[in-house]
Protein backbone atom coordinates (compact mmCIF):
# COMPACT_ATOMS: atom_id res chain seq x y z
CA UNK A 1 0.00 0.00 0.00
CA UNK A 2 2.81 2.37 0.96
CA UNK A 3 4.70 1.46 -2.19
CA UNK A 4 1.69 2.00 -4.47
CA UNK A 5 1.04 5.44 -2.97
CA UNK A 6 4.69 6.26 -3.59
CA UNK A 7 4.43 5.21 -7.25
CA UNK A 8 1.20 7.17 -7.69
CA UNK A 9 2.83 10.24 -6.22
CA UNK A 10 5.09 10.26 -9.25
CA UNK A 11 2.65 9.16 -11.94
CA UNK A 12 -0.77 10.43 -10.95
CA UNK A 13 -0.99 12.22 -7.57
CA UNK A 14 -4.59 13.37 -8.00
CA UNK A 15 -5.77 9.77 -8.20
CA UNK A 16 -4.68 8.75 -4.69
CA UNK A 17 -7.54 10.12 -2.62
CA UNK A 18 -10.23 9.61 -5.23
CA UNK A 19 -9.17 5.99 -5.70
CA UNK A 20 -9.17 5.36 -1.95
CA UNK A 21 -12.63 6.83 -1.51
CA UNK A 22 -13.84 5.00 -4.60
CA UNK A 23 -12.61 1.70 -3.18
CA UNK A 24 -14.18 2.46 0.17
CA UNK A 25 -17.49 3.19 -1.58
CA UNK A 26 -17.17 -0.15 -3.34
CA UNK A 27 -16.59 -1.77 0.04
CA UNK A 28 -19.76 -0.18 1.42
CA UNK A 29 -21.76 -1.31 -1.62
CA UNK A 30 -20.32 -4.78 -1.26
CA UNK A 31 -21.24 -4.82 2.42
CA UNK A 32 -24.82 -3.84 1.71
CA UNK A 33 -25.02 -6.61 -0.88
CA UNK A 34 -23.36 -9.01 1.53
CA UNK A 35 -25.80 -8.00 4.26
CA UNK A 36 -28.71 -8.99 2.03
CA UNK A 37 -27.02 -12.25 1.04
CA UNK A 38 -26.04 -13.08 4.62
CA UNK A 39 -29.57 -12.37 5.86
CA UNK A 40 -30.91 -15.05 3.53
CA UNK A 41 -28.14 -17.53 4.24
CA UNK A 42 -27.98 -16.99 7.98
CA UNK A 43 -31.74 -17.43 8.10
CA UNK A 44 -31.47 -20.70 6.23
CA UNK A 45 -28.47 -21.80 8.30
CA UNK A 46 -30.48 -21.13 11.44
CA UNK A 47 -33.15 -23.48 10.10
CA UNK A 48 -30.51 -26.07 9.28
CA UNK A 49 -29.19 -25.81 12.81
CA UNK A 50 -32.56 -25.76 14.57
CA UNK A 51 -33.91 -28.71 12.62
CA UNK A 52 -31.00 -30.84 13.72
CA UNK A 53 -29.70 -31.27 10.18
CA UNK A 54 -26.44 -29.55 11.09
CA UNK A 55 -25.98 -32.11 13.83
CA UNK A 56 -26.46 -34.94 11.34
CA UNK A 57 -24.11 -33.35 8.83
CA UNK A 58 -21.49 -32.89 11.53
CA UNK A 59 -21.87 -36.50 12.61
CA UNK A 60 -21.29 -37.57 9.02
CA UNK A 61 -18.19 -35.43 8.64
CA UNK A 62 -16.96 -35.82 12.22
CA UNK A 63 -14.31 -38.50 11.61
CA UNK A 64 -12.89 -36.43 8.76
CA UNK A 65 -12.96 -33.14 10.68
CA UNK A 66 -11.37 -34.78 13.71
CA UNK A 67 -8.51 -36.05 11.58
CA UNK A 68 -7.97 -32.92 9.49
CA UNK A 69 -8.61 -30.18 12.07
CA UNK A 70 -7.86 -32.09 15.28
CA UNK A 71 -10.85 -30.44 16.94
CA UNK A 72 -12.61 -32.26 19.75
CA UNK A 73 -15.31 -29.75 20.68
CA UNK A 74 -18.64 -30.89 19.20
CA UNK A 75 -20.12 -27.42 18.73
CA UNK A 76 -17.04 -26.26 16.79
CA UNK A 77 -17.08 -29.42 14.68
CA UNK A 78 -20.66 -28.60 13.72
CA UNK A 79 -19.79 -25.09 12.54
CA UNK A 80 -16.77 -26.32 10.59
CA UNK A 81 -18.96 -28.99 8.96
CA UNK A 82 -21.39 -26.31 7.79
CA UNK A 83 -18.57 -24.10 6.51
CA UNK A 84 -16.97 -26.92 4.55
CA UNK A 85 -20.24 -28.15 3.05
CA UNK A 86 -21.28 -24.63 1.99
CA UNK A 87 -17.90 -24.33 0.30
CA UNK A 88 -18.36 -27.62 -1.51
CA UNK A 89 -21.66 -26.44 -2.95
CA UNK A 90 -19.90 -23.37 -4.32
CA UNK A 91 -21.75 -21.07 -1.92
CA UNK A 92 -18.81 -18.94 -0.85
CA UNK A 93 -21.13 -16.28 0.55
CA UNK A 94 -22.91 -18.76 2.77
CA UNK A 95 -19.61 -20.20 3.95
CA UNK A 96 -18.18 -16.88 5.15
CA UNK A 97 -20.44 -16.26 8.19
CA UNK A 98 -19.87 -19.87 9.27
CA UNK A 99 -16.13 -19.45 8.79
CA UNK A 100 -16.10 -16.36 10.99
CA UNK A 101 -18.04 -18.20 13.69
CA UNK A 102 -15.73 -21.19 13.47
CA UNK A 103 -12.70 -18.92 13.84
CA UNK A 104 -14.23 -17.30 16.92
CA UNK A 105 -14.85 -20.72 18.41
CA UNK A 106 -11.29 -21.83 17.66
CA UNK A 107 -9.66 -18.64 18.94
CA UNK A 108 -7.50 -19.30 22.00
CA UNK A 109 -6.84 -15.58 22.61
CA UNK A 110 -3.08 -16.07 22.31
CA UNK A 111 -2.84 -13.73 19.31
CA UNK A 112 -1.41 -16.51 17.17
CA UNK A 113 -3.30 -18.71 14.77
CA UNK A 114 -3.46 -22.30 15.98
CA UNK A 115 -3.32 -25.44 13.89
CA UNK A 116 -7.06 -25.77 13.27
CA UNK A 117 -7.39 -22.11 12.27
CA UNK A 118 -4.57 -22.38 9.75
CA UNK A 119 -6.11 -25.53 8.32
CA UNK A 120 -9.48 -23.80 7.98
CA UNK A 121 -7.93 -20.86 6.12
CA UNK A 122 -5.97 -23.13 3.77
CA UNK A 123 -9.02 -25.29 3.03
CA UNK A 124 -11.13 -22.23 2.35
CA UNK A 125 -8.37 -20.79 0.17
CA UNK A 126 -8.15 -23.86 -2.02
CA UNK A 127 -11.96 -24.00 -2.03
CA UNK A 128 -13.16 -27.53 -2.60
CA UNK A 129 -15.88 -26.70 -5.10
CA UNK A 130 -18.27 -29.20 -6.60
CA UNK A 131 -20.24 -26.71 -8.67
CA UNK A 132 -18.48 -23.55 -9.92
CA UNK A 133 -21.85 -21.91 -10.56
CA UNK A 134 -20.73 -18.31 -11.08
CA UNK A 135 -18.01 -19.19 -13.58
CA UNK A 136 -20.37 -21.39 -15.60
CA UNK A 137 -23.01 -18.66 -15.65
CA UNK A 138 -20.51 -16.07 -16.81
CA UNK A 139 -19.17 -18.39 -19.51
CA UNK A 140 -22.67 -19.06 -20.78
CA UNK A 141 -23.36 -15.34 -20.94
CA UNK A 142 -20.26 -14.89 -23.11
CA UNK A 143 -21.51 -17.38 -25.70
CA UNK A 144 -19.79 -20.65 -24.83
CA UNK A 145 -21.18 -23.70 -26.63
CA UNK A 146 -20.59 -26.01 -23.70
CA UNK A 147 -20.15 -23.91 -20.55
CA UNK A 148 -20.23 -26.90 -18.20
CA UNK A 149 -17.25 -28.72 -19.72
CA UNK A 150 -14.93 -27.08 -17.21
CA UNK A 151 -16.57 -28.89 -14.27
CA UNK A 152 -14.47 -32.02 -14.55
CA UNK A 153 -11.04 -30.30 -14.87
CA UNK A 154 -11.99 -27.95 -12.03
CA UNK A 155 -12.96 -30.88 -9.82
CA UNK A 156 -9.73 -32.67 -10.59
CA UNK A 157 -7.52 -29.67 -9.83
CA UNK A 158 -9.46 -28.44 -6.80
CA UNK A 159 -9.40 -31.90 -5.25
CA UNK A 160 -5.67 -32.11 -5.71
CA UNK A 161 -4.89 -28.64 -4.33
CA UNK A 162 -7.07 -29.20 -1.27
CA UNK A 163 -5.34 -32.50 -0.57
CA UNK A 164 -1.98 -30.80 -1.07
CA UNK A 165 -2.98 -28.00 1.31
CA UNK A 166 -4.02 -30.39 4.06
CA UNK A 167 -0.84 -32.42 3.54
CA UNK A 168 1.40 -29.31 3.71
CA UNK A 169 -0.25 -27.97 6.87
CA UNK A 170 0.13 -31.31 8.61
CA UNK A 171 3.73 -31.71 7.51
CA UNK A 172 4.74 -28.22 8.62
CA UNK A 173 3.00 -28.75 11.95
CA UNK A 174 4.91 -31.99 12.45
CA UNK A 175 8.24 -30.30 11.68
CA UNK A 176 7.51 -27.44 14.10
CA UNK A 177 6.56 -29.89 16.84
CA UNK A 178 9.76 -31.86 16.30
CA UNK A 179 11.88 -28.74 16.59
CA UNK A 180 10.08 -27.70 19.74
CA UNK A 181 10.69 -31.04 21.35
CA UNK A 182 14.40 -30.86 20.55
CA UNK A 183 14.98 -27.40 21.97
CA UNK B 1 -30.03 -28.77 -14.28
CA UNK B 2 -28.03 -26.94 -11.64
CA UNK B 3 -30.63 -24.15 -11.40
CA UNK B 4 -33.05 -26.61 -9.76
CA UNK B 5 -30.69 -27.78 -7.04
CA UNK B 6 -30.94 -24.84 -4.63
CA UNK B 7 -34.73 -24.26 -4.82
CA UNK B 8 -35.32 -27.97 -4.27
CA UNK B 9 -32.91 -28.04 -1.33
CA UNK B 10 -34.70 -25.04 0.24
CA UNK B 11 -38.08 -26.68 -0.27
CA UNK B 12 -36.90 -29.92 1.31
CA UNK B 13 -35.41 -28.01 4.24
CA UNK B 14 -38.66 -26.17 4.98
CA UNK B 15 -40.70 -29.36 4.66
CA UNK B 16 -38.26 -31.08 6.99
CA UNK B 17 -38.61 -28.23 9.51
CA UNK B 18 -42.40 -28.47 9.41
CA UNK B 19 -42.13 -32.20 9.87
CA UNK B 20 -39.91 -31.62 12.92
CA UNK B 21 -42.44 -29.07 14.25
CA UNK B 22 -40.03 -26.18 14.32
CA UNK B 23 -41.23 -22.61 14.13
CA UNK B 24 -39.71 -21.89 10.71
CA UNK B 25 -40.48 -18.18 10.58
CA UNK B 26 -39.11 -17.33 14.05
CA UNK B 27 -35.88 -19.20 13.43
CA UNK B 28 -35.35 -17.61 10.02
CA UNK B 29 -35.84 -14.15 11.50
CA UNK B 30 -33.43 -14.92 14.31
CA UNK B 31 -30.76 -16.00 11.86
CA UNK B 32 -31.30 -13.12 9.44
CA UNK B 33 -30.95 -10.62 12.28
CA UNK B 34 -27.33 -11.67 12.70
CA UNK B 35 -26.50 -10.43 9.20
CA UNK B 36 -26.58 -6.74 10.16
CA UNK B 37 -24.16 -7.00 13.09
CA UNK B 38 -21.88 -9.30 11.13
CA UNK B 39 -21.61 -6.89 8.21
CA UNK B 40 -21.04 -3.91 10.50
CA UNK B 41 -18.25 -5.85 12.18
CA UNK B 42 -16.45 -6.82 8.98
CA UNK B 43 -16.93 -3.57 7.01
CA UNK B 44 -13.68 -1.85 8.14
CA UNK B 45 -11.66 -4.91 7.14
CA UNK B 46 -13.29 -5.18 3.72
CA UNK B 47 -12.82 -1.45 3.13
CA UNK B 48 -9.12 -1.57 4.03
CA UNK B 49 -8.32 -4.47 1.76
CA UNK B 50 -10.29 -3.03 -1.16
CA UNK B 51 -8.45 0.28 -0.79
CA UNK B 52 -5.10 -1.49 -0.83
CA UNK B 53 -6.05 -3.46 -3.94
CA UNK B 54 -7.37 -0.38 -5.74
CA UNK B 55 -4.11 1.47 -5.10
CA UNK B 56 -2.11 -1.49 -6.37
CA UNK B 57 -4.10 -1.62 -9.58
CA UNK B 58 -4.21 2.09 -10.32
CA UNK B 59 -0.51 2.56 -9.66
CA UNK B 60 0.12 0.00 -12.40
CA UNK B 61 2.14 -2.22 -10.11
CA UNK B 62 0.09 -5.30 -10.98
CA UNK B 63 0.43 -4.78 -14.74
CA UNK B 64 4.14 -4.17 -14.28
CA UNK B 65 4.50 -7.30 -12.14
CA UNK B 66 2.50 -9.25 -14.70
CA UNK B 67 4.92 -8.23 -17.43
CA UNK B 68 7.98 -8.79 -15.28
CA UNK B 69 6.84 -12.22 -14.13
CA UNK B 70 5.51 -13.50 -17.44
CA UNK B 71 8.79 -15.25 -18.44
CA UNK B 72 8.72 -17.07 -15.11
CA UNK B 73 5.06 -17.95 -15.61
CA UNK B 74 5.80 -19.19 -19.12
CA UNK B 75 8.43 -21.56 -17.75
CA UNK B 76 5.77 -22.96 -15.41
CA UNK B 77 3.40 -23.41 -18.34
CA UNK B 78 1.12 -20.49 -17.54
CA UNK B 79 0.23 -18.44 -20.64
CA UNK B 80 1.16 -14.73 -20.56
CA UNK B 81 -2.48 -13.79 -21.15
CA UNK B 82 -3.41 -15.16 -17.73
CA UNK B 83 -0.77 -13.32 -15.68
CA UNK B 84 -3.03 -10.51 -14.52
CA UNK B 85 -5.73 -12.94 -13.45
CA UNK B 86 -3.26 -15.10 -11.54
CA UNK B 87 -1.78 -12.08 -9.76
CA UNK B 88 -5.06 -10.43 -8.78
CA UNK B 89 -7.05 -13.54 -7.93
CA UNK B 90 -5.75 -13.81 -4.32
CA UNK B 91 -6.82 -10.23 -3.62
CA UNK B 92 -10.16 -9.52 -5.21
CA UNK B 93 -13.17 -11.62 -6.11
CA UNK B 94 -15.17 -9.10 -8.09
CA UNK B 95 -12.01 -7.79 -9.77
CA UNK B 96 -10.98 -11.23 -10.95
CA UNK B 97 -14.48 -11.90 -12.31
CA UNK B 98 -14.08 -8.68 -14.30
CA UNK B 99 -10.78 -9.94 -15.72
CA UNK B 100 -12.36 -13.33 -16.46
CA UNK B 101 -15.13 -11.70 -18.47
CA UNK B 102 -12.52 -9.67 -20.29
CA UNK B 103 -10.64 -12.85 -21.19
CA UNK B 104 -13.88 -14.42 -22.47
CA UNK B 105 -14.65 -11.52 -24.78
CA UNK B 106 -11.06 -11.15 -26.02
CA UNK B 107 -10.19 -14.80 -26.67
CA UNK B 108 -13.65 -16.38 -26.99
CA UNK B 109 -15.37 -18.33 -24.23
CA UNK B 110 -14.38 -21.74 -25.65
CA UNK B 111 -10.68 -21.04 -26.22
CA UNK B 112 -7.88 -22.74 -24.32
CA UNK B 113 -7.05 -19.51 -22.47
CA UNK B 114 -10.65 -19.10 -21.31
CA UNK B 115 -10.97 -22.68 -20.15
CA UNK B 116 -7.71 -22.36 -18.20
CA UNK B 117 -9.00 -19.16 -16.62
CA UNK B 118 -12.22 -20.94 -15.57
CA UNK B 119 -10.38 -23.76 -13.86
CA UNK B 120 -8.02 -21.30 -12.16
CA UNK B 121 -11.03 -19.41 -10.83
CA UNK B 122 -12.60 -22.64 -9.64
CA UNK B 123 -9.61 -23.97 -7.74
CA UNK B 124 -8.47 -20.74 -6.08
CA UNK B 125 -9.94 -18.22 -3.71
CA UNK B 126 -9.46 -14.60 -2.76
CA UNK B 127 -6.95 -15.71 -0.16
CA UNK B 128 -6.14 -12.33 1.41
CA UNK B 129 -9.78 -11.36 1.55
CA UNK B 130 -10.83 -14.64 3.14
CA UNK B 131 -7.98 -14.53 5.66
CA UNK B 132 -8.72 -10.91 6.63
CA UNK B 133 -12.45 -11.41 7.03
CA UNK B 134 -12.20 -14.76 8.80
CA UNK B 135 -9.82 -13.62 11.50
CA UNK B 136 -11.35 -10.13 11.80
CA UNK B 137 -13.49 -11.19 14.76
CA UNK B 138 -10.72 -12.97 16.67
CA UNK B 139 -7.68 -11.87 18.62
CA UNK B 140 -5.31 -13.43 16.10
CA UNK B 141 -2.57 -11.15 14.82
CA UNK B 142 -0.15 -13.72 13.45
CA UNK B 143 -1.26 -16.18 10.83
CA UNK B 144 2.09 -18.01 10.83
CA UNK B 145 2.37 -20.21 7.74
CA UNK B 146 -1.28 -20.09 6.63
CA UNK B 147 -0.85 -17.57 3.79
CA UNK B 148 2.34 -19.05 2.25
CA UNK B 149 0.80 -22.52 2.20
CA UNK B 150 -2.44 -21.22 0.69
CA UNK B 151 -0.54 -19.28 -1.98
CA UNK B 152 1.68 -22.26 -2.79
CA UNK B 153 -1.40 -24.45 -3.24
CA UNK B 154 -2.99 -21.87 -5.51
CA UNK B 155 0.13 -21.69 -7.64
CA UNK B 156 0.29 -25.46 -7.97
CA UNK B 157 -3.42 -25.39 -8.83
CA UNK B 158 -2.81 -22.80 -11.52
CA UNK B 159 0.00 -24.81 -13.11
CA UNK B 160 -2.13 -27.96 -12.95
CA UNK B 161 -5.10 -26.11 -14.44
CA UNK B 162 -3.06 -25.11 -17.49
CA UNK B 163 -1.80 -28.67 -17.84
CA UNK B 164 -5.17 -30.36 -17.41
CA UNK B 165 -6.87 -28.01 -19.89
CA UNK B 166 -4.28 -28.96 -22.53
CA UNK B 167 -5.14 -32.63 -22.16
CA UNK B 168 -8.90 -32.50 -21.67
Amino acid sequence: MLFSIFVLLVTNPSAVLSEMIGASTDALKLCIELCAIYAVWLGIMQLVEASGLAEKLAKLLRPLIKKIFRVEDKETQKIIAMNVSANMLGLGNAATPMGIRAMQALDDKSGKANFAMITLIVINATSIQLLPTTVIGLRQACGSTNPADIIFPTLLVTFFTTALGIFLVHTIDRIINKKRRKS
Amino acid sequence: MSIYILPILFLLLIIYCCFKRINTYDHFVKGAKGAITLVVDIFPFIASILIAVALLRVSGITTFLGKALSPLFNVLGIPTELCELVLLRPFTGSGSYGILENIFTTYGADSYISRCACVIMGCSETIFYVATVYISQTKVKKLLYAIPVALACSLVGTILACLVCKII
